[in-house]
């Protein structure tokens, strides 16, 4: 019994090279935990910040808000938003098409994508240069730039993604199965995920 | 268990009305009712995703 269990023990080793396989839980997947974990400590991050707009805005009480004689762009951010949310609906129609085999769909998504995240961004910076004042400029204009600079910041590893996977879809990667597609969803989930956040930016910081 | 681009993509739409409908509330009445509207709609969102989470973790806890 004994010299059986070393000789398949034995055997086992001779077949298994490298390092042990890693442990991987039956409950949830790993790019889900990824970015679930990933998208949970982007929240915690964002949170802190709000939770820094809110003490400014409600425990230092100025009498008015935002205090004179700033004024936010309400229309141009709007549009902003809008176009934020559309480029979201043409990451969707990408992944729906790639995961019905089509292709151009999947490039012309993507291109989509990410003219309508350059265009948000090129708003959000032309936004910057025209509203007269700066982060210096009281706790206001900190907490501002702080915020929408942070998610500026992160619009723009959304397009550096972005441009990854449309580079890979024009050379021919991917495809309608689950697992030849992920390189395009995980940059669509995160994508989605900014969006979302910007809305509750906008709905913040420019309107209430 | 997975998570799908397709289902993050319904919370970008359920955000977005709720964001619109502040958004609207707002610009027509005062701020501090657009806020109180998304306070409700910020701890309804909160319930929802509680119950959802909830009823995953039997199905999860179920299958084992």
């Amino acid at each position: 019994m004994e010299s059986a269990t070393v000789a398949v023990g034995h055997d086992h080793a001779d077949h298994h090279h490298g390092p042990p396989e890693a442990n991987e839980s039956s409950r949830i997947d790993r790019q889900t935990l990824g970015i679930l974990l990933f998208i949970v400590s982007e929240v915690m991050l964002f949170g802190a910040f709000f939770a820094s707009y809110f003490f400014l805005r409600v425990v230092v009480d100025p009498s008015s808000w935002p205090p004179e004689p700033f004024e936010l762009p309400k229309a141009v951010a709007g549009m902003n938003t809008a176009i934020l949310i559309s480029s979201s609906f043409t990451i969707h129609y990408a992944l729906e098409s790639i995961r019905r085999g089509n292709r151009a769909g999947l490039k012309l998504g993507l291109v989509a994508t990410w003219l309508l995240g350059a265009t948000f961004l090129f708003i959000q910076i032309n936004e910057y240069v025209h509203l007269g004042f700066s982060a210096r400029d009281l706790g206001f204009g900190s907490i501002f730039y702080c915020l929408t600079g942070l998610h500026g910041a992160h619009v723009f590893v959304g397009l550096m993604l972005l441009s990854f996977a449309t580079i890979r879809a024009f050379r021919g990667h991917f495809g309608p199965a689950e697992k030849d597609h992920l390189g395009v969803e995980v940059p669509g989930i995160y994508w989605h995920f900014v969006d979302i956040m910007w809305i509750v930016v906008y709905v913040t910081v420019y309107i209430l | 268990m997975r998570l799908h681009e397709a289902a993050v993509f319904k919370w970008v739409v359920i955000v977005g009305a709720a964001g619109a409908l502040v958004v609207a509330v707002t610009l027509l009445t005062r701020p501090l009712v657009g806020s109180l509207l998304g306070l409700a709609i910020v701890i309804a969102g909160c319930v929802y995703g509680y119950r959802w989470a909830a009823q995953k973790r039997r199905e999860v806890g179920s299958k084992k």
